[in-house]
C-alpha cells in the first residue's frame, strides 16, 4: 500500500533555565517549551530561596526589624529599611527633620544607582560582552565607596532609624561625595551612549521582549519595565514621601517596550539619580541634628496600622505594618515586592521568541529573587504538590 | 560610535595600575568609621544586658567576667557582651543603644583568622586589669 498521508506530530521540547543555569544569577525556575527554536509556553517556578522574612518580623520587636527588612534584599536594603521605618512613624506620629530627609534620600539615590548599574553590567555579560560587565562594575565600585562614606558599609546601609538617620555627614565627606559623582557622571554618559550606538548591543537587544502599553498595564508591571512601555508610573513623583517633594526631577519614560528601552530607562534613571544626589549635597539643609538618640526612642506602639510605599530601583514596593498596641513586636508586617509583580507575570513576554533571547528577557525584567521569596505558598507535605488559590489563603472557601 | 583608538588604549593600561587588590597582602582601604568590629570597653560596661537584648542578630550573649580580671564596682555582676562575630550583621545597633556609650568601634573588618571561633573576648578582656 502506497502511502498517501504523512501526519506531522507537533513535538515541543521542555527546557528547564534554573534554578541553578549560568545565565540566571539568582534562584528561579522557567520552564521554557519550545517547538523547535521559538518559545510557545513558560511556566515560571519560584519558591527556591524562601526564608519567611515577614513571620521573623512578628517575631522580633519593631526596631530589631528595621534591621532584619533591610536584609530582604542586599541590593535595594535602603529602600526597604526607608518604607518600613516610613510605616513605624506612621504609626507612632513622628516626623524627621528635613535633614534626615535628605540623607535618606540620598542613600536611596545611590542605591538606584549602583543597582541599575549593576542590571546594565549584568545584562552585558549576559549577551556575551564582559569587558563591558568588568568596566561598568569596577565604575560601580565608586559609589559602593560613596556609599561606604555616607552610611558607613559598602551594601548593608543600615541607615534608616524612626526619627531620623544613624549617620550624619560633615562637609568633607560632602565634598568627596560630590567629586565621586562627578566623576562617575561622564563614565554613566559613555556607556548610555555605548548601549545606544554600539551595534552588537542594539542589534541584541531592540525588538526582544515587546511589553505593549495595554499589556503592562494589564500585567501590573511596574518600575522601569513599566516605564518603558510608555507608563508613567513612579511612587516618588507620586507620593513625594520624604524630601521627594522638593527636589527636581524627570520621570523617565520610553514608547518603545523593548528590552532595550528597558536598559535605556535605566541609563537615564542613573543619570537622574546622579543629579539629584548632586542637588541634596549643594542643598543640604541644616535644621538640626539627623540622628535621632535611640535610646529615647518610645518603647510602646499604640495600635494602629500604616500602608506606605516607596520607589525601589525595581519598582514600586509596599509595606503594611501593623501594631495591635499590646506588645512590642508589630503584628504583622506584609511586604510586597516589585520583582514578585514583574516576574510572576512575565510569561507572555517569552512567546513567540528563541530560546536564546530567554535570558535576555529575564535579565532586562532586573530580578530579584531574594525580594519576591517571601509571599509564595508553597505546599511540599507527603511529596505531593499542589497550590493554594489566594481566596483560601484570604479565609474564603474554594 | 568613533574607533577606540587601540594605541592610545594598550599604552594607558600598559602603565596604570592594576583594577583588583591582592586582598590579603594588600589591605582594601576603609574608611575610618567604617563599621567594622566593636567591643565593650569593660571600664565602662555595667552589664546591663541592653545591648544583648537589642541585637537583631542575636549575636551578643551576657557572660560572666573570668576569674583573675578586676571587674570595675558598676559591674556588681560581673557580665559582659560577648560578641559572636560570625553571627554580627555589623549594624551597630548595640553602640547605638549602649546607656553608657562603653562600645569601641574599629574599622577592622577582616575575620577570617586562625582559631575556630570568633569573638569580642579577647578584644573586650584587654581593656581590664588583671588583678
Amino acid at each position: 500500500m502506497a502511502v498517501t498521508k504523512i501526519v506531522e506530530v507537533p513535538i515541543s521540547a521542555e527546557v528547564p533555565i534554573g534554578p541553578q543555569h549560568p545565565a540566571l544569577h539568582e534562584p528561579l525556575l522557567l520552564r521554557v517549551y519550545a517547538d523547535g527554536e521559538e518559545v510557545v509556553r513558560v511556566e515560571i517556578n519560584t519558591g527556591y530561596n524562601h526564608r519567611g522574612i515577614e513571620k521573623l518580623c512578628e517575631k522580633n520587636t519593631f526596631y530589631k526589624d528595621i534591621f532584619i527588612v533591610g536584609r530582604v534584599c542586599g541590593i535595594c536594603n535602603a529602600v526597604h529599611a526607608n518604607c518600613y521605618v516610613r510605616a513605624v512613624e506612621q504609626i507612632l506620629g513622628i516626623e524627621p527633620n528635613n535633614r534626615a530627609k535628605y540623607l535618606r534620600v540620598l542613600s536611596m539615590e545611590l542605591e538606584r544607582i549602583h543597582s541599575h548599574m549593576l542590571i546594565n553590567a549584568v545584562m552585558a555579560e549576559n549577551i556575551g560582552f564582559e569587558n563591558l560587565f568588568m568596566q561598568i562594575m569596577l565604575d560601580r565600585e565608586m559609589v559602593m565607596k560613596a556609599k561606604e562614606i555616607l552610611t558607613g558599609s559598602r551594601v548593608m546601609a543600615d541607615f534608616m532609624m524612626v526619627g531620623g538617620v544613624r549617620r550624619d555627614i560633615d562637609d568633607v565627606k560632602r565634598a568627596r561625595l560630590k567629586d565621586i559623582l562627578l566623576k562617575l557622571r561622564p563614565k554613566v554618559e559613555y556607556y548610555k551612549k555605548v548601549f545606544e550606538e554600539d551595534e552588537t548591543i542594539f542589534k541584541r537587544l531592540a525588538g526582544v521582549g515587546v511589553v505593549k502599553r495595554r499589556d503592562a498595564l494589564a500585567h501590573g508591571l511596574l518600575g522601569p519595565v513599566a516605564r518603558a512601555s510608555g507608563i508613567r508610573i513612579d511612587s516618588r513623583a507620586s507620593d513625594k514621601y520624604d524630601a521627594y517633594g522638593d527636589i527636581p526631577f524627570k520621570v523617565i519614560t520610553r514608547d518603545e517596550g523593548d528590552t532595550w528601552a528597558r536598559m535605556m530607562v535605566r541609563w537615564d534613571e542613573t543619570l537622574e539619580s546622579i543629579e539629584m544626589s548632586i542637588y541634596i549635597l549643594d542643598k543640604l539643609p541644616s535644621d538640626g541634628n539627623p540622628v535621632p538618640d535611640e535610646r529615647k526612642l518610645p518603647r510602646r506602639f499604640p495600635p494602629g496600622e500604616a500602608f506606605t510605599r516607596v520607589e525601589a530601583p525595581r519598582g514600586e514596593l509596599t509595606y503594611y505594618v501593623m501594631s495591635d498596641g499590646k506588645s512590642l513586636n508589630p503584628y504583622r508586617v506584609k511586604i510586597r515586592t516589585p520583582s514578585f509583580n514583574n516576574i510572576i507575570n512575565s510569561t507572555f513576554m517569552y512567546l513567540k521568541h528563541t530560546i536564546a533571547d530567554v535570558p535576555v528577557i529575564l535579565t532586562s525584567l532586573d530580578p530579584c529573587i531574594s525580594c519576591m521569596e517571601r509571599a509564595t505558598v508553597i505546599d511540599l507535605e507527603k511529596g505531593v504538590k499542589y497550590t493554594v488559590p489566594f481566596k483560601v489563603l484570604a479565609g474564603g472557601k474554594p | 560610535m568613533r574607533r577606540p583608538r587601540l594605541l592610545e588604549l594598550t599604552l594607558k593600561n600598559l602603565f596604570r595600575k592594576p583594577a583588583t587588590i591582592e586582598y590579603p597582602r594588600k589591605k582594601t582601604p576603609v574608611e575610618s568609621d567604617y563599621r567594622g568590629l566593636q567591643y565593650a570597653d569593660l571600664t565602662k560596661c555595667t552589664g546591663c544586658s541592653i545591648c544583648a537584648l537589642e541585637c537583631p542578630a542575636n549575636a551578643i550573649a551576657m557572660t560572666p567576667i573570668p576569674q583573675g580580671y578586676e571587674a570595675p564596682k558598676t559591674n556588681p555582676r560581673r557580665l559582659y557582651p560577648l560578641i559572636n562575630y560570625g553571627k554580627c550583621v555589623f549594624c551597630y545597633r548595640c553602640v547605638t543603644v549602649c546607656p553608657f556609650n562603653a562600645y569601641i568601634t574599629t574599622p577592622k573588618y577582616d575575620l577570617a583568622n586562625a582559631e575556630k571561633t570568633i569573638n569580642s573576648s579577647p578584644l573586650s578582656l584587654s581593656t581590664l586589669r588583671k588583678g
